[in-house]
Order: C-alpha cells, then sequence, then structure tokens
C-alpha cells in the first residue's frame, strides 16, 4: 500500500504583496501505485494566472497518469521495455490537457480589464495567452516495479531508496538554454522535459518539491538530508505531518520567502520495514554533515 | 481509479496555511524542529578580498591591514544579521596565489589569519583564479539564492606579471559581471588608472597614504559595499516597469561609487603617509 502527503504555503513575500499562492500540489496513492505532484506559476506580471495554470498542471498530471493505469497489469508490463518513450508520451498528454484546462478557463473567464491595465494594448497583444498561465511542473510516481519522474522548469525531485540512499535522479536542467525558464507555456514545451526512470533500486520515497524548497537550504547535501530525516519518520506520519508543514511555513518565511511545496508518496511496508536503516542513515548523515564543517573551517 | 482507494487526490494552493491551520503555533518557530538540523538559508552575499601581500607591502602595512581585516569581521557581521547570510572568501597574492580557507566562510565562523608579505605581485594569476572558483559548479553552488558578490581588491604596486589577461578571463565571468567591484590602493606606488581598469569606474577605486586612512578606506568600502550588495532591489521600477538585471547591476554599482565618494570626502587627511613613515 502506498501513502503520502502533500502540502503548499505562501512565501512572506506574497504575503507581504497580498498576492495569492501560485504554488500547487497533490498526491495519489491508492494500492497499486502513487503520484507526487507539485507545480510552480511563475511570478512575473505577464502571468497574471499563474495560479490557475499551475492547479491545472497538477490536475492535468493526475488525470493523465490515471489514465495510463486504467489497464494497470498492461502498463506496468510494457513501460519498462521503452520507459523514454512512454515517458514521452505521458509528458505530451500532461501539456494537452493542460492547454484544454486554460483554454476552458479562459473562455468562461475573458480577460478582465483590471487584468490589462499594467500593460498597454501593444504589450498585452504580443503575450500568448498560454503565458498568462505559466507553470513549471514536477511529478514523481511509484509502483511496485519501478519508479519513474518528470520535470518541467524549475524545482526537485528526490529519490529515497530503501537503503537510505538519497538522490536527485534528474540532473542539471539541460533542455532548457541559459536564462530561459522552461514552462509548460513554451510552444516548445515538450521537448523542455527532463525525466528519469528506475526499476533496479527499490523506493522507500519519492518526493517533489517547487524551488521555494531548495532555495531554503545552504548546501545541497542539507536538502538530500531534509529528505532522508522526513523518510525516517514516515512510519508515524501523523504525528510527524505537522512538523512538515511548520517546517515548510519557516523555510517559505525566513529563506528566499518564496512560495513552497512539498509532495511525497511512500511504499508503507517499506518505510515500517526499513525504519531503522533510514534512522542508522539520518544519524550517518548528521556525523558526515559535521565532518564537512571541519574541513571547510580548516585555514590554510 | 475507484473512489475508495484514491487518497487526498485534492489540489492546494490559493489558500494561505493559517486558512486551515493554527497561524499563530505555526508561526512559533522557538520549540524543537525535528527538521532544524538542515538549517534555513537565507539569501547569501560572498565578500571576495582580493589581497595584495607581495614583499612591499612587508612591515607596517601588512601589519595595519592585518589589524583592520580582524576589527572589520564584526562590523561585516552586523550587516548580515538581518536577512542575508554574509559569507566571506579571501585570495591573497604573492609570487604565490592561495585562498585563506578551502570555500567561502559563513562570517560567523570566519576568523581572520594574520597574513604575512614577501615575494612579487602575480595579479593576474589572482584574477584568472577568482575567475575560475565564482562559478556555481566551486566557491558560489549554494542552492539558496545569491546576491552578486562583492569583489574588493587591495594592493600597493603594480601587478608583476600579465594582469590583462587574466582581468580579460575575470571580465568574461557574469559573477565579476554583476558583482559589485572596489578597490583600494595602498601607497604612492599603487596605481588607479590600473584599479579603474579593474572595478570598471573611477567612483570606486580609492587611495589610502597613511595608516589612519587604511582603516578608513577598508571599512568604508567593505561596509559599503556589504551593505548594497546585500539589498534587495526589486526588478520593477515605480511604473512598474520591469528591470532588467544589468538595470539593477548599473544602480547598485553606481550607488556604490556615490556613496563611497561621500564617505570618502568626510575623511580627514592625517597620519603620517605610509611612503615617508613605513
Amino acid at each position: 500500500m502506498f501513502n503520502g502527503f502533500s502540502h503548499s504555503v505562501m512565501g512572506a513575500s506574497h504575503e507581504k504583496k497580498g498576492t495569492v499562492c501560485q504554488d500547487s500540489s497533490a498526491y495519489v496513492a491508492n494500492d497499486r501505485y502513487a503520484v507526487a505532484v507539485v507545480a510552480d506559476g511563475h511570478g512575473s506580471k505577464k502571468h497574471f494566472r499563474s495560479n490557475i495554470g499551475s492547479r491545472s498542471a497538477v490536475e492535468a498530471t493526475l488525470e493523465t497518469i490515471e489514465n495510463f493505469y486504467r489497464n494497470a497489469d498492461e502498463f506496468e508490463e510494457k513501460f519498462p521495455k521503452n520507459p523514454k518513450l512512454v515517458i514521452k508520451s505521458i509528458e505530451k498528454q500532461v501539456i494537452a490537457r493542460w492547454n484544454a484546462k486554460i483554454t476552458e478557463h479562459l473562455r468562461q473567464n475573458p480577460v478582465t480589464k483590471d487584468e490589462k491595465k499594467d500593460f498597454t494594448t501593444d504589450e498585452f497583444k504580443k503575450i500568448p495567452f498560454e503565458s498568462y498561465y505559466g507553470s513549471t511542473l514536477i511529478t514523481a510516481v511509484v509502483c511496485e516495479k519501478f519508479s519513474f519522474g518528470f520535470q518541467i522548469g524549475d524545482g526537485s525531485l528526490v529519490a529515497v531508496f530503501e537503503d537510505g540512499e538519497t538522490v536527485m535522479p534528474i540532473g542539471d536542467d539541460e533542455s532548457a538554454p541559459a536564462n530561459i525558464t522552461a514552462s509548460l507555456c513554451n510552444s516548445n514545451a515538450s521537448s523542455m522535459f527532463n525525466s528519469f526512470f528506475e526499476q533496479n533500486k527499490t523506493v522507500a520515497a519519492l518526493f517533489t518539491s517547487t524551488d521555494g524548497l531548495y532555495t531554503s537550504f545552504g548546501s545541497d547535501n542539507d536538502f538530500l538530508d531534509y529528505h532522508t530525516i522526513i523518510s525516517s519518520q514516515l512510519s508515524e506520519i501523523d504525528e510527524f505531518e505537522g512538523a512538515i508543514v511548520k517546517n515548510l511555513t519557516k523555510r517559505s518565511h525566513f529563506g528566499t520567502e518564496d512560495d513552497t511545496s512539498l509532495s511525497c508518496v511512500y511504499s508503507q511496508e517499506i518505510v515500517d520495514e526499513k525504519n531503522d536503516v533510514l534512522t542508522a542513515k539520518v544519524e550517518e548523515n548528521k556525523r558526515l554533515a559535521k565532518e564537512r564543517k571541519e574541513r571547510m573551517l580548516n585555514r590554510a | 481509479m475507484s473512489e475508495k482507494n484514491k487518497k487526498n487526490p485534492a489540489v492546494k494552493n490559493d489558500k494561505k496555511v493559517k486558512d486551515n491551520t493554527n497561524a499563530a503555533s505555526l508561526l512559533d518557530f522557538d520549540d524543537d524542529d525535528p527538521l532544524g538540523a538542515t538549517s534555513v538559508s537565507k539569501k547569501s552575499l560572498v565578500i571576495f578580498f582580493l589581497i595584495d601581500t607581495s614583499g612591499s607591502m612587508n612591515g607596517k602595512k601588512m601589519g595595519e591591514l592585518n589589524t583592520i581585516m580582524e576589527e572589520l569581521i564584526p562590523e561585516i557581521r552586523r550587516v548580515g544579521e538581518a536577512d542575508t547570510d554574509v559569507k566571506v572568501a579571501v585570495l591573497t597574492f604573492n609570487t604565490e596565489i592561495a585562498w585563506m580557507y578551502p570555500e567561502p566562510i559563513n562570517i560567523e565562523d570566519f576568523e581572520w589569519t594574520r597574513l604575512k608579505a614577501e615575494g612579487v605581485t602575480s595579479m593576474g594569476a589572482a584574477f584568472t583564479e577568482l575567475s575560475a572558483k565564482m562559478s556555481r559548479s566551486s566557491f558560489l553552488n549554494s542552492p539558496s539564492l545569491s546576491f552578486a558578490p562583492v569583489i574588493f581588491l587591495m594592493t600597493d604596486g603594480y601587478p608583476s606579471d600579465d594582469y590583462k589577461t587574466g582581468l580579460k578571463t575575470l571580465k568574461a565571468n557574469s559573477w565579476y559581471k554583476f558583482g559589485l567591484k572596489a578597490a583600494l590602493g595602498i601607497g604612492n606606488e599603487a596605481n588607479d588608472d590600473m584599479l579603474a581598469e579593474f572595478t570598471g569606474t573611477k567612483d570606486t577605486v580609492v587611495h589610502a597614504y597613511t595608516g589612519g586612512q587604511l582603516a578608513q578606506m577598508i571599512k568604508i568600502v567593505a561596509v559599503t559595499a556589504s551593505q548594497i550588495g546585500s539589498k534587495s532591489m526589486t526588478l520593477s521600477d515605480s511604473n512598474e516597469k520591469e528591470l532588467t538585471e544589468d538595470d539593477v547591476y548599473a544602480k547598485k554599482q553606481q550607488m556604490l561609487g556615490q556613496q563611497i565618494q561621500e564617505l570618502v570626502d568626510q575623511t580627514d587627511g592625517q597620519n603620517v603617509p605610509f611612503d615617508t613613515g613605513w
């Protein structure tokens, strides 16, 4: 049985401005598979409906994965034979669904005078309507046989394996040119995804997060250790979930003040069975962090 | 998927945490946080000091500089208290180039190592080394957002190597391009024109001819640059026109030049000159 949680908290900078939370997050977990998804609506003024865009992205993703799982046995059998192709197909369907959702939203909610007031007529004409809803998307999926994930734009995907090894399986974004934020609203969005597929290692937990979380850390090591700590507490998630929300809120207030979302899915059996291993890994990480600091302070 | 085994598919956004939880308790951060082992990073600012430790700095210049830098650290610490994690990296250059610490150190942990002066002035090599380390894959690898760095060069003479090649390499570095650059010439031999080549403007080049001036200039430049460097400037102006990073950089560098010149004008010119007294 899979389980999960997801939370989105508003960044302090957005609270100060009185704007809405532009992040969205959700998870689905059942006895067959689990999906953790987050999306971060863009902040600049031409993306004035990005909160709707991020919510549409999350909904489109959950619907797409559910659709692929209509025949679960067949899907899980065929997927490992050509994972890249299947993931690409999923990404394309997500984009199509997202486009359908925002098109429908615009049809039902034409742009208001208030939304146009910050633009000249010429400026506004040049903005493609998809940009109003611009958003990133980070998705992680796990089933008993394999795990995979895909991402467009900033954000992070972290995998914690049953032995406590914690990694970001999707490397640095190489698909987007420098200084261009990859987004669902780009006309070539389908070519801007990065993805991973894993079937040789058993996943204990998968996490997706918007970049508000990553940028609240001082190092990649701290960021990864954070996920290992959470994984070591998943056996008692009811008691721990409040602490996670509190910590996310702290990070969104004292870090970069950005909206922050974290979504997690995990195998209940594995996190219960491997709890001692995960707890030992947390202690080892603390020791390694101490050693790193000592090395850093070693003056020439 | 059947409804009974679908768990929490609701999409969350458009609501503040306080809408569905107790805001007072969420914002009470003084209790034990089980996730506190991984601390929260604020926006970070790295201050690079490039310090000439060639033989001509030997004696009173180096002694004064060491003392001033020891005194300066607590002052810079105060700059970063509120919203910024300030880090310091010190690169010294004589015949050899060397970093004081293997990577930028949080100002809270930073302790000054007294420097010794000897050898020639390999400034060009220092520029090349600085450029190599000012990278996301090296010294500026923190996930937390970084302000453009402050780069402060101090020297008492002319480079003994091909500094132009090193400077060309440095000028191709984006962190250098957007960084706040300032330079301090110490004594009569330091060449302000060459220092202006490094900073890009004469406004952020200052000169110290005496021990008293050295203390004043180092503090003026380091503290002012740190304050401006850690200042968040919105990426839109009063007319809601979105500004580019170039605009923000230009404004900050201009502000640094103006403030340094205003503060320099307020200083007095007492004390014994380096090159006569030392």
